[in-house]
């Protein structure tokens, strides 16, 4: 177990950063992460709180106008939405909290703390926080709540997550405040999946399936009204544990309101601009025409974030022609990348060289970005036997209209090649069902905070050498899925980056994708609302929102 | 001396065959041009037509061509209609689209059958209502009565989701919307075709081809479908329009012609993310040509048939 005061390897971290071979950002990150408070990290990387700056300006009251999308829900954990997760984050709230810059902090956790092996975590629950309800907050709820994770009845997206490395029987409960995980193999990410968008902790005492109906969360905010495809109307209580910068209980606000207004972005936008509502919640929408509409708008702030969010060009490796490298290299090398970024997504977000680890993950290591070579593509089909060309099938969601743009763009560029793709477009539902399945496609995958989680998730074999389920190409590379275990259990960024330049290399060489571009994503609001952030995978953290401008 | 007679004979009736068409399109256009209506139906749908037919001619940019440094353009000397989301000239993909609708088939990459996918949905769909229709209509009994409440149940369920069904089951492409249209169609002009023969058999001609011995079949495609062709070509006019409608709704549900095929209906989808970004260029014209190109196949058969209703 660890130090009583810190975990071991943070001096150490610390001393990385120090020589330089660790951003402020990476420290805080992993310094959080082993269970050193924000603050305390901040002080050690030397920054210094900005939120005094901010206590003069502060205006209380007002009500906050959102518009979103209102789904039917019952268990937070089945959530399949950011949506509701954004609306009901309000009432209720997670164990940690990852920031808009990637950084894990304790939430209604005091602190955690790992052991060296990073297989025995103990998580400290904050102490004197209460439900809505009046209950109070203690382990009990920690250990049901976790319990309802891994319950394969439950069918929570948790599930999939965490059951990898923990079983139910692995949960311990210390004593009123304190938990413990002991973990069936080596883990760091545990406090960042604490924070899945679906892992609200739940009162013991009153959850009984369906939240709406006891709303009891630990959260600044009451559920005072839930309408599917209506609204989701929320009253700040005067008893939360959170202080603002003013010393009074957050939040500012007097209110939320969350207006359905369906899930084509024109109506969003359209209310944003009259200002009909002060934030447009991107929750599961999202895309280039908020950043288009309203980036010349003087009374609208849209704030852009870079995030690992990505269109995967992914090969089916056990279906021919995709078995034989040669050909899913020749593919590779017909993405024009600097042109698919500016068609596709307009230039907002980071050119990606066929490996699943974007440049903001800690453990990247920076790799040139492949020509488009359409002369060199051909020579190596004709190698692979296709001196003709060959005829493809790509499947692509027509409701992502950028993954549309990116296969026209690819077929188009793809032509001198010999490649001959015929575009299969389908509703994005109708692809979800057999993403896995088809040969040939362009999937969504989310932004995911460390490199490892997105690896472990997408491109290894499981322990009888299977893909695991979401290895939807099915490529299984002994060499990669050793190093992808042997990164999982490495702290050490700049030893992790080692393996992650090998990992890197070997998906440039031999894997089964092609990545052309990471989105943006973007959060937009009024000018008049404050402390807003835009956050990579969505979520809307208004905690300490405030308006400069009353509403009712 | 036989040969020269059957030359002969053979020269006439082609003559006479050549002569007889020459004025019954000199009759279609005389019916036509005294309506003014007609008139102007007439001439947006030429334009449509000959747009589609010399298409090549019309812009020097194949309709896939991507500037990629000229996305979203205005109106311009270069690209007179202005430029989509990828680059790709308006004017070039509006004329190749015209001809996917009204002048070729694509029914795969090498494949590409003359007639619209427009025209074909609709011909099929005629050609299934008409013999159902026919069928119906003559022999009557329970074939009429299982034939007509089976296509009644298919006329309960809204067109759009009809289509939906159809093309989301069997999957985007230009023979699939054809098929889909034929379906779609096919209630409708089965159900006028076998009005007209339920009147047109009572009719003394049909009675002498009856005592004659000639088979129902014979009746029923020689002696009353002929008959009934009327109101079954002005039908099939507005059905085009139908059919072009339906073509861009699958197109703008992204279920029409799989990109970057230049469909009307998915650019104006593609487009339309645009508007409010300030480049409504590429939804607004390909609205503009669905639309003009209905409304005058609308005037044209709304002209032709007052024309002909007073002539009767």
């Amino acid at each position: 177990m660890a130090d009583k005061k810190h975990h071991p390897l943070i001096p150490e971290l610390k001393a990385q950063m120090e020589r330089g071979g660790l951003s402020r950002r990476d420290f805080l990150r992993y310094a959080t992460l082993l269970g050193l408070s924000a603050t305390a990290a901040g002080r050690m990387a030397g920054l210094v709180s900005p939120r005094e700056v901010w206590a003069g300006s502060i205006r209380r009251g007002g009500v906050l106008k959102v518009s979103s999308q209102v789904h039917k829900v019952t268990h937070p954990a089945q959530f399949s939405w950011i949506a509701p997760a954004n609306q009901l984050r309000h009432v209720a709230e997670y164990l940690t909290l990852t920031d808009s810059d990637n950084i894990t902090h304790p939430y209604l956790l005091e602190k955690w703390e790992a052991s060296e092996d990073l297989k025995t975590w103990t998580l400290h629950l904050r102490k004197g926080v209460t439900f809505n309800n009046g209950d109070p907050f203690t382990a009990d709820d920690v250990v049901f709540t976790l319990d309802q994770w891994l319950n394969k009845d439950v069918a929570s997206s948790m599930l999939g997550l965490l059951s990898g490395y923990l079983d139910p029987t692995g949960i311990e409960k210390v004593n009123d405040h304190q938990v413990r995980l002991h973990l069936k193999r080596p883990e760091i990410a545990v406090p960042e999946h604490l924070f899945h968008y679906p892992a609200l902790v739940l009162n013991h005492r009153t959850f009984e399936g369906d939240f709406i109906k006891n709303p009891h969360g630990t959260g600044p905010y009451t559920l005072v009204e839930y309408r599917e495809g209506e609204r989701c109307v929320l009253k700040a209580r005067s008893d939360y544990w959170q202080k603002g910068a003013d010393g009074k209980p957050l939040p500012y606000l007097d209110g939320m309101e969350f207006i359905d207004m369906g899930g084509e972005m024109a109506p969003h936008i359209a209310a944003i601009k009259t200002g009909e509502v002060d934030v447009i919640d991107p929750g599961d929408m999202g895309g280039t025409d908020i950043f288009l509409a309203l980036k010349d708008d003087p009374n609208i702030t849209v704030l852009p974030v870079t995030t690992g969010q990505v269109r995967v060009l992914r090969m089916r490796v056990d279906i021919k022609p995709w078995t034989d490298n040669r050909v899913r290299q020749a593919l590779k090398l017909c993405q024009n990348r600097e042109k698919i970024l500016a068609l596709a997504y307009h230039n907002q977000g980071l050119l990606g060289q066929d490996f699943h680890v974007y440049p903001k993950h800690p453990e990247y290591c920076e790799k040139p970005i492949p020509k488009y070579d359409p002369d060199k593509a051909r020579e190596l089909l004709k190698q692979a036997g296709y001196p003709n060309g060959l005829d493809v099938n790509l499947a692509v969601g027509s409701d992502w209209s950028d993954v549309v743009r990116y296969a026209e763009i690819l077929k188009e560029d793809a032509a001198p090649a010999g490649f001959r793709i015929h575009i299969q477009t389908m509703p994005a539902s109708q692809y979800w069902e057999k993403w896995t399945e088809v040969d040939l496609g362009i999937t969504p995958w989310t932004h995911r905070p460390l490199g490892t989680m997105v690896l472990n998730l997408g491109y290894v074999a499981d322990d009888e050498g299977k893909p695991v389920p979401w290895n939807e190409t099915r490529w299984v590379d002994k060499e990669f899925c050793d190093l992808v275990a042997k990164a999982s259990g490495i702290l050490d960024v700049e030893e992790r980056r080692k393996v992650f330049c090998v990992l890197e290399e070997i998906m440039m060489e031999r894997g089964p994708v092609g990545i052309s571009y990471w989105r943006n994503v973007w959060t937009s609001a009024r000018k008049w609302v404050h402390n807003l952030k835009a956050h990579p995978t969505n979520y809307l953290l208004t905690h300490e929102v405030w308006l400069s401008k009353r509403t009712s | 001396m036989l040969q020269v007679a059957e030359g002969t004979s053979q020269g006439k009736t082609s003559r006479r065959t050549g002569r007889r068409l020459f004025l019954g399109i000199r009759r279609t256009f005389s019916l036509i041009f005294a309506s003014r209506t007609a008139t102007v139906g007439f001439f947006i749908v030429a334009f449509w037509v000959s747009a589609a037919v010399f298409a090549p001619l019309l812009t020097p940019y194949s309709p896939t061509y991507q500037d990629w440094k000229a996305p979203n353009q205005g109106p311009s000397a270069a690209h007179p209609l202005g430029t989509d989301e990828l680059g790709r000239d308006l004017w070039a993909r509006l004329l190749y689209g015209a001809r996917i609708v009204l002048v070729v088939l694509p029914v795969s990459q090498d494949l590409w059958l003359p007639g619209g996918t427009a025209l074909w949905g609709v011909a099929a769909s005629l050609a299934l209502g008409a013999f159902l229709g026919l069928v119906s209509g003559y022999k009557g009994g329970w074939i009429d009565e299982v034939v007509m409440r089976l296509l009644d149940a298919m006329m309960a369920v809204p067109v759009i989701l009809l289509y939906l069904i159809f093309v989301a089951a069997m999957g985007a492409s230009a023979v699939n919307v054809v098929l889909a249209i034929a379906i779609v169609g096919t209630p409708g002009i089965a159900r006028l075709v076998r009005g007209l023969t339920l009147d047109i058999r009572t009719r003394d001609y049909v009675r002498a081809a009856e005592t004659r011995g000639e088979s129902p079949w014979y009746v029923m495609f020689v002696e009353i479908l002929p008959n009934a062709k009327g109101p079954i070509i002005i039908d099939a006019m507005l059905r085009v329009g139908y059919a072009i409608f339906a073509m861009g709704t699958l197109g703008f549900l992204g279920l029409g012609l799989p990109p970057p095929s230049p469909d009307w209906g998915s650019m104006v989808a593609k487009g339309r993310e645009f508007i409010l970004a300030g480049s409504p260029w590429a939804a607004l014209w390909p609205s503009v040509a669905i639309a003009s190109l209905v409304v005058g196949l609308n005037l044209l058969a709304d002209g032709l048939r007052e024309e002909a209703m007073r002539y009767q």
